[in-house]
């Protein structure tokens, strides 16, 4: 049964040949390492669920992002484990794209033809800091606050732009409730776009040219 | 392809086992993202519903009024703040109940929501009936319906009066 409706979708959608393709490709002789990248996207699909799931509670504002945070550990039935995971799961993501980097370092992966998954991996890896740095604000308490300031502090060391950076991630000359919408929004709408258009091209890019093997001595 | 594994010989893995350790390899991958899913997706579906499904409290007497301010035979609209606490939020609530007594002291207490589509009902003197503005239902006296869609009677909460007070139970 599974067979023919999975034969009658074919006939349609040429899924088989989409599969064998993405799934049933050649692959050189890998090993645990190699595995690193999908560890960090199975990562991402974590965070992405349990992302959407927590905005069906949290709320920007100054007078209600801590309170709504609380109601999510707190009270909501397993909402400590949705956010849970959302917390680890973003420590976990920046150390296993940190990772994932330092394999494709140490092999050479990142030379001819393969320039562009790298430079996209880059911009992937300052998508997932850039993650991390928003939503760390999100709970508004203490420590949210204190390390932003500090954050944006470090941005504004930067030579000639330093300060007009600051002003436009703090939204002002103050971290207020502005700061925190903006980095909601971006932590919401404008990384998660960006991360899914590089992300699109990254994984293309791995399908199109295959994974590079481990080098020998003599490479 | 099991006429290719009579061929080979027995001590390197031949087709049939390769095949074998692939077909044990892809269910052993779909088991686990099957684990995986219903692990997250369990608790998932419980985080969406848990606070839908959460009872607001209905077990407070509410102190409603003096018993000297119910007019006798006239239905009498009083109000009183409740503290609710929905989600995070932690507000002051009004509601409003009408109190009817014939002989001062049985207390009739009623709801002044329409029981069609929530509308506030609102009790017309000259007319001697509750009157909703929505879709002109009209009640008697005694909350019972008279004209109109509402499906039932104007709800009505338990009464009991201690020293010259009446409370409610609910909210």
């Amino acid at each position: 049964m599974a067979l023919r409706i999975g034969t009658w979708l074919d006939e349609r959608l040429g899924w088989r040949r989409v599969w064998e393709a993405l799934f049933l490709r050649k692959i050189p002789k890998v090993n645990w390492l190699y595995t690193l990248g999908s560890a960090t996207l199975f990562v991402a699909v974590n965070q992405a669920v349990t992302g959407i799931l927590l905005t069906i509670y949290y709320v920007p504002t100054p007078d209600q992002a801590h309170a709504t945070v609380q109601f999510i550990t707190n009270q909501v039935t397993a909402g400590w484990l949705i956010r849970g995971l959302h917390h680890y799961g973003a420590s976990a993501m920046v150390i296993l794209a940190a990772l994932h980097m330092l394999r494709v370092i140490y092999h050479g992966a990142y030379k001819y033809p393969r320039e562009i998954t790298w430079f996209t991996g880059v911009a992937l890896l300052l998508v997932v800091l850039g993650f991390g740095f928003t939503g760390y604000l999100l709970p508004w308490d203490q420590k949210a606050f204190w390390a932003t300031t500090v954050g944006t502090r470090i941005a504004e060391v930067a030579p000639v732009v330093g300060e007009w950076i600051l002003l436009l991630m703090r939204g002002g000359q103050e971290l207020t409730g502005v700061t925190l919408a903006r980095f909601y929004g971006v932590h919401v709408w404008a990384l998660p776009a960006a991360l899914v258009m590089i992300l699109t091209v990254h994984i293309y890019l791995v399908f199109r040219i295959g994974i590079s093997s481990a080098p020998g001595k003599d490479d | 392809m099991s006429d290719d594994a009579l061929t080979v010989d027995s001590e390197s893995p031949g087709p049939d086992a390769e095949l074998n350790r692939r077909a044990f390899l892809s269910s052993v991958t779909v088991a686990i993202g099957a684990i995986i899913t219903a692990g997250l997706g369990i608790p998932a579906v419980a985080y969406i519903v848990g606070p839908a499904l959460k009872k607001t409290e209905e077990d407070d007497w509410i102190a409603i009024g003096s018993t000297s301010k119910v007019e006798l035979g006239t239905p009498t609209l009083f109000k009183a703040k409740v503290e609710r606490q929905t989600g995070w939020i932690t507000d002051e609530n009004e509601i409003s109940v009408y109190l009817l007594t014939e002989d001062g002291r049985d207390y009739i207490a009623m709801s002044n929501i329409c029981t069609h589509l929530g509308c506030r009902v609102r009790w017309i003197e000259d007319q001697d009936q509750f009157f909703c503005p929505c879709h002109n239902a009209i009640f008697g006296k005694g909350g019972g319906v008279i004209e109109g869609p509402p499906p039932r009677p104007l709800d009505r909460y338990e009464v009991k009066v201690e020293e010259d007070t009446i409370y409610i139970l609910g909210g």
